[in-house]
C-alpha cells in the first residue's frame, strides 16, 4: 500500500495551511475533505480580521483559498474518515471500504457539536455501539434500537433489519425517514440510554423501550472515537504549543483544538502542525538511519 | 505470539494460564483487523509474563456470550482462568501494554 508522509483530515483553513506548508517542506501529502472546502466558511457573512482581506465574504475567501490550492497544484481526496489507527510505525485510515495509510496525520475536522446522550458512553460495548456492521453479528435475531443523527444511517438499520426480528429507528432529524416495512420509526428525542439487568432502555419524552442492543449513528464522530486513544478534554483535542497531541506522529489545529474558533487562528495553527510534522518525520528519518 | 484457538482450547489452554490475554474478534470488523497486529507486537513485549489468544465469535458464539461480549474487538485479561478485566475497542500499543500491566 502507498503510504503518505502526511495525511490533513479536514479542508477549513487549518488543514489548507497545513497542507500548502506541507508541500512547500516538499512531504507526499494526501488531503482529505470536502471539494466545499468547509461549510462554516461558505456561510460567513463577513470576515473583518482576516489579514490581507478586509471585509471579506466567506465565499470569497473560500474561493481565494482555492485558488492558493490550484497554485499550488494540490488537490483534495473527497472522502468520509470514519477512523484513525495509531499502528506505532504508522497510522491507517479507514476512509469507507478503503484504507490508506500515512507517517503522520494532521487532524483539522473542525469542532463536533452535541454531546453524547446521558448514559451512552458507560454503557459503551455492554450494549451500546457506534459501527453497525462491525457488531450486529452479536446482536442476531435480538431486538435492537438505531439512534440516527442523520438520514446517512437509514441504510445502516436496514442492514440490521436484515438479521434482527425488531428494529426501532430513532430519527433524531427533522426530515421523515424513508426506510421499509420491516423498521419500526419512532419520531420521538431520545433522551437518555439506561443499561439495567443486561438489557437497553432507551427513554424518550414519551416512554422507555427496552431492547437488547442500541446503535448510536452519527455523521461526525467525537475526536476521541476517530482515533481511539486520543486525549481530548471535551469536543476538543488536548494539544501543545506544537500542536501535537497524546499520540506521537498525531496533529491537531483549528476549532477542533480549541476557541477562540477564528479563521486566522486556525490558518496558523495549521502551519505550525504542519511543520511540527515535518519535524517529526525527519526526526524519524535520522534515528532509522543511525540505527 | 497471539495463538488462534478454539472452544476445546479455550478451555485447555487460556483457562489454564496464570495470566491470559484473549482477543474475541471477528473477521469482518476493521478494528479487529487493526489491532491484531498491534497485540502481536505486546505479545513480544510480554510473552514471558503473559499469554496471548485470538478467538473468532464466530467460531465460538458461545464462548463469546459467555464472556459478554457485545462488541469486538474486545480483549479479556484472564488470571488462573478468572475474568479480571476487559478492554474494548483498539488502542494504540502502549494503552494496550499499560492495561495489562495495571492488571499484573
Amino acid at each position: 500500500m502507498e503510504r503518505y508522509d502526511i495525511a490533513i483530515i479536514g479542508t477549513g483553513p487549518a488543514g489548507l495551511e497545513a497542507a500548502i506548508t506541507a508541500a512547500i517542506r516538499n512531504k507526499k501529502v494526501i488531503l482529505i475533505g470536502s471539494k466545499d472546502l468547509s461549510q462554516k466558511l461558505a456561510k460567513a457573512h463577513e470576515i473583518r480580521n482576516y489579514l490581507g482581506f478586509p471585509a471579506v465574504k466567506g465565499e470569497d475567501l473560500a474561493q481565494a483559498f482555492q485558488a492558493h490550492l490550484d497554485q499550488m497544484g494540490l488537490s483534495i481526496t473527497e472522502e468520509r474518515v470514519s477512523a484513525v489507527y495509531a499502528m506505532g510505525d504508522y497510522f491507517a485510515l479507514q476512509a469507507g471500504e478503503n484504507m490508506m495509510e500515512a507517517s503522520a496525520v494532521i487532524l483539522a475536522t473542525g469542532v463536533v457539536q452535541g454531546k453524547p446522550l446521558p448514559g451512552e458512553e458507560e454503557a459503551l460495548g455492554h450494549g451500546v455501539s457506534y459501527c453497525a456492521t462491525c457488531d450486529a453479528a452479536l446482536v442476531r435475531g435480538k431486538k435492537v434500537a438505531v439512534v440516527g443523527y442523520s438520514a446517512a444511517e437509514e441504510a445502516e438499520a436496514e442492514f440490521l433489519g436484515e438479521i434482527c426480528p425488531e428494529v426501532l429507528y430513532f430519527p433524531m432529524y427533522r426530515e421523515a425517514p424513508q426506510l421499509t416495512d420491516r423498521i419500526t420509526v419512532i419520531p420521538e428525542k431520545v433522551v437518555s440510554l439506561d443499561r439495567s439487568e443486561g438489557k437497553m432502555l432507551v427513554k424518550t419524552e414519551k416512554m422507555d423501550y427496552p431492547v437488547h442492543a442500541v446503535f448510536v449513528l452519527r455523521d461526525a464522530v467525537a475526536p476521541g472515537q476517530l482515533v481511539p486513544g486520543l486525549e481530548t478534554e471535551g469536543p476538543h483535542v488536548r494539544v501543545n504549543r506544537r500542536m501535537e497531541s497524546s499520540l506521537p506522529g498525531l496533529f491537531a489545529c483549528g476549532d477542533l483544538v480549541g476557541t477562540p474558533y477564528q479563521y486566522i487562528k486556525a490558518a496558523g495553527e495549521g502551519n505550525i502542525a504542519a511543520l511540527s510534522a515535518v519535524s517529526y518525520l525527519d526526526e524519524k528519518k535520522r534515528s532509522i538511519r543511525n540505527g | 505470539m497471539v495463538k488462534k484457538i478454539n472452544e476445546q482450547e479455550f478451555l485447555s489452554e487460556a483457562k489454564a494460564a496464570d495470566v491470559a490475554v484473549v482477543d474475541f474478534n471477528a473477521t469482518w470488523c476493521g478494528p479487529c483487523r487493526m489491532l491484531a497486529p498491534v497485540l502481536e507486537t505486546v505479545s513480544e513485549e510480554l510473552g514471558g509474563q503473559v499469554s496471548f489468544y485470538s478467538v473468532d465469535v464466530d467460531e465460538c458464539p458461545e464462548l463469546a456470550a459467555e464472556y459478554r461480549v457485545q462488541s469486538v474487538p474486545c480483549l479479556v485479561l484472564m488470571k488462573k482462568g478468572v475474568f479480571a478485566d476487559q478492554s474494548i475497542g483498539f488502542k494504540p500499543q502502549p494503552a494496550i501494554t499499560g492495561w495489562i500491566k495495571s492488571n499484573l
